[in-house]
């Protein structure tokens, strides 16, 4: 930055940080992330992020200092909003504006300070979007693969006897993630009959039927077999209308049922103690 | 590892050395073991359908990179007789060989990406693409 | 090359244990139903847990060898079919219905005795 916006900077730093921290303290009203803040923390914070700002501006470095960066990663992890600290930079620049428009600069030098000062603080936003955005990235892949594992669970009941409850709508990525998982640990629990619990499945249509028989045919194919239970009347009412025939594979209408019939086919079942 | 590796079909033996190209390439990218068999099988697939209908050809394969993602692509070529009719044989369950005629829709479910390219009496290309998960 | 077949009692275990080309495969088509002539095995036990690809030519020499060895008198239950080579198959449209399956060896040998007594 050109010596003269320095100086300028320098020699005005208190008016600015005064000007920037009475606008600021307004900022934590309305702001619903911040309701159980205390308002002495966020003062404090206030007065962090702008003593950290204004060393950060005065020294003129080419990168975000590290303990600015330090500020604002501390600031977005414990859950403020991201428009704290836009709204800090921004309110920075435009009193610092004012400022500069106090001073008797003519109109070309007054230009030149303010789009320096400017340029610095865009490198700020710059890191700052950055580095939220990787974070929200990061949060959302975790949380896909999260959402996957838990779509698919196997649960084995009995000996041989394994349960896998599907929940919520069936796309192609899903039925191809709830294969090879039903496969996968039909193999591991030795389950020679697999039941697939559909009460949660709000609509059964052509796809999500299709789905449904290869992953059975699938499961047939490894040598275990495969009951489809949860099939509600609605349900049963659309697969006949639909034309979809599910005559190959045994069907029951619910969970409880399709158990019996598992044990059945694994030669027990359960007995009341007399 | 851009570089593209071929495998020429002329016997039935030339059909496993295809599939084991492909076995080992999948693999080398890091595809999970149900796609290296989805790889595998439609290398096989594609060789096989040269072997038989056009006596010679070749498959290639090479690693490939889009924007935001890469895999691996296969390209199986003859100067075979060509296709006729490519609508009628990528229907389900048509075949001219007595096989189970899961050919060419069957190639196209293993994979994401399918195209063919064919001229009577001058030969037949077929290029499929698997992206990494 | 060509794929060794065990006798037990009165059934035959075959586990494929190799990369299986054209040739192969059709050699152990004919293979199996000579030793099930020589033998008279009623049942026999396909395990297929070391093979990782089975494309069509593969899955209809497989699903051949079933049909003919039932006309022979011999029932086959084929075991240890893995995840990947299933989902493909599924993939290619090939359900191998009137195949017999069973998880492994075991379960397969049980799976005969069971048919086999009825």
């Amino acid at each position: 930055m050109n010596s003269t916006a320095f100086q300028v900077i320098k020699h005005n730093r208190l008016s600015i940080i005064e000007r920037w921290q009475e606008e600021m303290s307004n900022f934590q009203e309305g702001e619903r992330e911040l309701t159980h803040v205390t308002r002495e923390v966020f003062l404090n914070a206030n007065t962090e992020f702008i003593d950290k700002l204004m060393a950060q501006v005065t020294n003129d470095h080419e990168t975000i200092s590290p303990e600015l960066k330090d500020f604002f990663e501390r600031t977005i992890q414990i859950g403020w909003p991201l428009n704290y600290i836009t709204q800090g930079l921004q309110t920075f620049l435009r009193v610092t504006l004012q400022v500069i428009m106090d001073q008797d600069f003519d109109k070309e030098e007054a230009f030149k300070i303010y789009d320096l000062l400017d340029r610095s603080i865009d490198g700020l936003f710059n890191e700052i979007v950055q580095y939220t955005t990787h974070t929200w990235k990061n949060t959302i892949s975790v949380q896909k693969m999260a959402l996957l594992e838990l779509s698919a669970p196997l649960i084995p009941v009995f000996e041989h006897i394994t349960v896998m409850p599907l929940i919520g709508t069936i796309d192609t990525e899903r039925a191809k993630w709830i294969m090879e998982n039903l496969l996968e640990g039909a193999i591991k629990h030795r389950s020679q009959v697999v039941l697939i619990d559909i009460t949660g499945v709000p609509i059964v249509d052509t796809m999500v039927a299709h789905h449904i028989i290869q992953a059975a045919e699938a499961v047939r194919l490894i040598g275990a077999k495969c009951i489809l239970v949860g099939i509600r009347p609605e349900i049963a009412q659309t697969i006949v209308n639909l034309g979809i025939d599910l005559s190959e594979f045994p069907t029951r209408s619910n969970l409880l049922k399709g158990i019996e019939a598992a044990l059945e086919l694994t030669n027990k079942k359960i007995e009341t103690l007399s | 590892m851009a570089a593209q590796t071929c495998v020429d079909v002329r016997n039935e033996w030339d059909i496993v050395s295809a599939r084991q190209l492909g076995r080992d390439l999948s693999k080398e990218l890091g595809f999970s073991s149900v796609d290296q068999a989805r790889i595998t099988t439609a290398i096989s697939e594609l060789a096989r359908n040269i072997y038989l209908y056009a006596g010679k050809g070749k498959v290639c394969i090479e690693p490939v990179k889009d924007v935001n993602r890469s895999g691996l692509q296969i390209i199986a070529s003859d100067t075979g007789p060509g296709i006729q009719d490519i609508r009628k044989v990528m229907q389900d369950g048509f075949t001219t060989s007595g096989g189970l005629g899961a050919g060419l829709p069957g190639v196209k479910r293993l994979m994401d990406e399918f195209s063919i390219n064919s001229s009577v009496d001058i030969g037949t290309e077929i290029l499929i693409t698997k992206w990494l998960r | 090359m060509r794929i060794p077949i065990l006798k037990l009692h009165e059934y035959l275990l075959i586990s494929i244990q190799m990369e299986l080309d054209d040739m192969t495969a059709l050699q152990f088509q004919e293979d199996l139903l000579n030793k099930i002539h020589d033998t008279g095995a009623r049942g026999v036990v396909i395990d297929l847990t070391s093979v990782d690809m089975v494309d069509s030519f593969i899955a209809k020499v497989l699903g051949d060898v079933v049909k003919m060895s039932n006309l022979m008198g011999a029932k086959v239950v084929m075991t240890g079919i893995q995840p990947p080579v299933a989902i493909t198959l599924i993939d290619l449209g090939i359900v191998m219905r009137d195949v017999p399956t069973a998880l492994d060896l075991e379960q397969g040998l049980d799976k005969l005795q069971q048919e086999l007594e009825v």
